[in-house]
């Protein structure tokens, strides 16, 4: 398989505080990818920069072998490439129904809307319960499903996942999480943050630990790498 | 039945200009976050420019939309220079406040300077005068407190109903959220600033069929929107729409028992009221959305 997503020296950050240092990756060769490490160390912002929220210093973004560094979101997200944020608040005063037929808003996703609403619906059967409810009015869990739904209207080729279960009830937590590898079985390859290394295992092979801003580990599949061995890593020895 | 009469069409009169007028800084405000301030010049100039348009020959039929649609792209534009580049500017609020008192300035002035100081007018929407419950009311009034419910509803439906008008509500709420899905932010930020824009010229078409034309004739009208949306709170459109009416009858019911001079003052003593009792205003949510 073919790299769908490639980060090359990218460096990135906030005004004068720099972030990411020449920051390399690659998604899409082994199945999912899963980002790790400490908080503040560049995981975020390596998302950011992907999804065009944040304009890197230098270096090249790759989706599908074309560049689009410095493209717009909206450019990024009509080529299938779409970002969950982290705690996203999404739309407050939106309906499930308005969060979902905004999610469909790119003309690429325009023509599959009927279907992926189906399909949101069957990953998430809760939303339907709630259609006509205001965001602001749900729970964190089921936030986070119409966050993750909404992206799924967007029709993904690439679905970026910043800690999808965070701070969440272990019982949500665990719904959101089957969720997850339903999407992934689903066929839509994923790049997925999380603190949770179980999880993360389950869901992937190919990983990386972020530490300051760059990649201090990679393992690839056929490296096996065990829980106790992952934990020394995030913790430091 | 004279004093309830004249109360109650004054009041819907006036109201209808005011709900015009605040509907347009509501919605500014609530997709972009910043407050404009030239506004009031966006009416006076749309009054003019129909006004132009008349006088080169062309029917009031054709000059309505015209003059809309050159004010809406008049507005894109304004946005575009004087609110754009300041985006995501931590003091923002203030400084546009400055840049866009600083555009109303300067196109009150090219105004007088392009078609002088002398009180122009435009005919008004129809002709004549018909009597109602003993009142004597012209039918140009009548015919802006039927089209202007007709328009807000339009813009109502619009932000409601199509998924343009969500995107616009969407962009209100969370500018992050809004791009990851797509949205194009600049251009939703520049139709709101055109829609602004053109039912200001509308306002300012209607008051202009009724009353003398001035370079300052957007003043007073925009320092009535802004009692109305501090009034009705400004983070929703329906807030203004109802203070804009109620404002309205407010007015008409003190012109008529207290006399013209006093109503302004009383007016604002009702704003300062406000601002005491529910500095958010009367008929909002917690939040920033429209519709």
């Amino acid at each position: 398989m073919s790299e769908l997503l490639s980060v090359e020296g990218v460096t990135a950050g906030y005004g004068r505080a720099t972030v990411l240092h020449q920051l390399s990756m690659s998604a899409g060769q082994f199945g999912n990818v899963g980002l790790f490490g400490p908080n503040g160390h560049g995981k975020t912002t390596l998302l950011r920069a992907i999804s065009g929220l944040l304009r890197p210093k230098s270096g090249t973004i790759r989706f599908d072998g074309q560049p689009i560094t410095g493209l717009s979101p909206r450019a990024i997200v009509a080529r299938g490439l779409i970002h969950v944020p982290q705690g996203n608040r999404l739309f407050p005063d939106l309906t499930i129904a308005d969060c979902l037929a905004l999610g469909a808003f790119s003309p690429h996703a325009r023509p599959h809307e009927e279907a992926n609403r189906e399909k949101v619906l069957v990953i998430f059967p809760k939303l339907r319960e709630r259609w006509r409810q205001r965001v602001r009015t749900l729970s964190g869990g089921e936030r986070q499903m119409v966050s993750i739904g909404t992206a799924l209207m967007s029709h993904p080729r690439l679905l970026i996942l910043d800690e999808p279960t965070l701070g969440l009830a272990p019982k949500i937590k665990d719904e959101l999480c089957a969720a997850v590898l339903a999407i992934s079985k689903g066929g839509v390859p994923l790049i997925v943050v999380e603190q949770d290394v179980e999880f993360l295992l389950e869901l992937s092979q190919h990983l990386y630990l972020v530490n300051h801003g760059e990649v201090a580990t990679e393992i690839r599949p056929g490296q096996t790498m065990d829980h106790a061995e992952i934990m020394s890593m995030y913790f430091g020895h | 039945m004279g004093a309830s009469a004249e109360i109650l069409f004054g009041g819907l009169f006036q109201g209808s200009l005011y709900a015009m007028m605040a509907v347009g800084l509501a919605l500014v405000w609530t997709t972009i976050g910043v407050f404009n301030f030239s506004h009031g010049v966006f009416m006076m100039l749309g009054a003019y420019l129909a006004w132009q348009f008349l006088d080169i020959g062309l029917p009031l039929p054709v000059v309505l939309p015209l003059a809309v649609v050159a004010m809406a792209a008049i507005g894109w534009l304004l946005q575009a220079s004087v609110v754009r580049p300041l985006i995501g500017r931590p003091n923002i609020v203030l400084v546009v406040v400055i840049t866009t008192l600083a555009a109303a300035s300067l196109i009150e002035n090219g105004v007088l300077e392009l078609w002088g100081p002398r009180s122009k007018q435009i005919p008004p929407l129809l002709e004549g005068n018909t009597t109602i419950g003993g009142v004597g009311v012209s039918l140009h009034q009548i015919a802006i407190i039927v089209i202007t419910p007709i328009i807000l509803a339009a813009l109502w439906l619009f932000l409601n109903r199509t998924r343009l008008g969500l995107a616009l509500r969407a962009v209100a709420q969370n500018e992050d959220a809004s791009l990851l899905v797509g949205l194009n932010v600049t251009a939703l930020y520049g139709l709101a600033f055109a829609i602004a824009a053109a039912l200001a010229a509308l306002a300012g078409i209607f008051l202009g069929g009724y009353r003398f034309m001035s370079p300052v004739m957007g003043a007073d009208p925009l320092l009535k929107a802004l009692i109305v949306v501090v009034f009705g709170g400004i983070s929703s459109i329906s807030g203004p729409i109802f203070a804009a009416y109620l404002i309205g009858f407010f007015e008409a019911a003190s012109n008529y028992y207290f006399g013209l001079y006093w109503t302004p003052a009383l007016l604002f003593a009702v704003l300062i009221l406000t601002l005491m009792v529910r500095p958010e205003g009367m008929f909002v949510r917690s939040s920033r959305s429209l519709a």
